[in-house]
């Protein structure tokens, strides 16, 4: 199944941002939830093999958007089908994007590819956050491949493709993590770097990008959360 | 054209790399690689990761530079590999792996520019990555794109396994029957790029850049990365 959306954000009065084009269809539909705030839903189950998404965001210059998801999403694998779920991510940056979706699950038998591409304007910034959980509960991993492309006034400031599941590149053992965690930040506030236990964050030309690895989700977002910039410094034990 | 094949990729080559361990040092430290089969398992995924996109860099630079001997010097030529440069910077958000690459690079030119001479040389920028220079050097050496790949994608594993075998005094036999096993994922990753005109591989491994900064932060490390 194909699935499309559409949101541009615009500066509006009082630090609204107003959307004036909102468009969606297939397995996704959006719903304003705040000021500058709109949530993801899904309407089908899934992601399955095969199903692909494209989701297009334009924040203008002075606009403000946070996307956000009401629940993880699972990929499943199609019955029969050996194609990926995909779902990609096309942003055109002059405004705050924040892009922040609830984590992905990846079932045992499925890939899923998730690519996520922001061209930045002078004025541009970006917080973007990636979480990957491989397998469900009892359940053998599945297969993630996670492309970052970030482009600020045509030249690239970070472009990673990250592979993991069985058979993945940097996924072999005694390193084969099935949780995932990865922020990228670009605004005006560099941050040097910092390592942590399966976790490090790297400087980028304005912002900076952590990343964190584990077997469970929830320690793995705690180690990348106390690599952000402006967290509580851990003491250690 | 195989004789200067040899040359480039082969580790008595005045480059420098024999002071880069590619993150087995810290590998080693971290527990990570302590015998053949983790070293095995370490070199993979060196090489899937930034083997390929050293790979995939070198191949685009040697095609900037082209077939004739000398290659031209244009603006053009510049701009392309300066292009390729931040590209390799975009791949490499570790200030360690970055540092790494460019001291390999600087390091190459160096030997480069006396065992080729070659304008060609002046069109790269200062210090660039290693996988740019190695591309600059394989089409002044009378090299193809495809040989570049080669060499970058074998270089990118041959040094990190010669380290392993000093830190951990490892049988020197069963270190290079490591690498030499490897030999047909090397050249799959060679074969890969061939007619390949897609976006340049951004293949990453977290786990790399972790133990690089980790190292880099040592002081009581043998390698420079």
């Amino acid at each position: 199944m194909k699935t499309f959306v559409e949101i541009v954000a615009r500066p509006g009065p009082g630090g609204l941002t107003v959307l004036p084009v909102v468009r969606a269809s297939g397995q996704l539909a959006v719903r304003r939830t705040g000021p500058t705030t709109v949530h993801l839903v899904a309407t089908a189950f899934g992601p399955l093999g095969g199903d692909d998404a494209e989701v297009s965001l334009v924040v203008e210059e002075g606009a403000c958007l946070a996307v956000r998801s009401v629940a993880a999403a699972i990929a499943l694998p199609a019955r029969g089908a050996i194609a990926p779920s995909a779902q990609r991510i096309t942003a055109s940056v002059d405004g705050v994007l924040d892009l922040r979706l609830e984590p992905t699950v990846v079932a045992a038998g499925a890939h899923h590819l998730a690519g996520l591409t922001v061209d930045l304007g002078p004025a541009g910034a970006l917080t973007a956050t990636e979480q990957v959980l491989l397998g469900r509960t009892g359940e053998e991993p599945g297969r993630w491949t996670g492309t970052v492309r970030v482009v600020r006034e045509g030249r690239p400031l970070l472009n990673t493709t990250v592979g993991l599941g069985p058979d993945q590149p940097a996924w072999l053992p005694p390193v084969a993590p099935r949780a995932y965690a990865s922020t990228v930040h670009i605004g005006d506030d560099e941050a040097d770097v910092l390592t942590g236990d399966d976790a490090v964050r790297l400087p980028l030309p304005g912002g900076w990008v952590t990343t964190a690895w584990g077997s469970e989700l929830h320690r793995v977002v705690r180690a990348a959360t106390l690599l952000t910039p402006g967290a509580p410094v851990r003491v250690p034990a | 054209m195989n004789s200067a094949l040899l040359t480039l990729a082969d580790s008595r080559l005045p480059a420098g790399g024999h002071t880069h361990s590619g993150g087995v040092e810290q590998a080693i430290a971290a527990g990570v690689v302590h015998d053949p089969g983790s070293l095995a398992a370490f070199l993979r995924r060196r090489l899937a990761t930034s083997g390929a996109v050293a790979a995939a860099l070198a191949t685009a630079a040697c095609a900037a530079i082209g077939p004739d001997e000398g290659g031209p010097e244009g603006d053009s030529v510049i701009a392309d590999l300066a292009a390729l440069d931040v590209e390799a910077d975009a791949r490499t958000p570790s200030p360690a792996l970055r540092a790494a690459s460019r001291q390999q690079g600087r390091g190459l030119v160096r030997v480069g520019r006396r065992a080729w001479p070659s304008g060609a040389w002046n069109a790269l920028p200062a210090l660039p990555h290693h996988p740019i220079a190695l591309g600059v050097a394989a089409a002044v050496a009378g090299l193809g794109p495809r040989d570049a790949a080669q060499a970058a994608a074998y270089l990118s594993i041959s040094g990190p396994a010669t380290a392993a075998q000093r830190l951990l005094a490892m049988d020197p036999l069963t270190v290079a029957a490591v690498t030499a096993r490897l030999a047909p994922e090397i050249d799959a990753v060679a074969d890969g790029l061939h007619g390949h005109d897609g976006p340049i591989s951004a293949a990453t491994d977290p786990l790399l850049d972790l133990l690089a900064e980790v190292h880099a932060a040592r002081k009581d490390r043998f390698f420079a990365s």
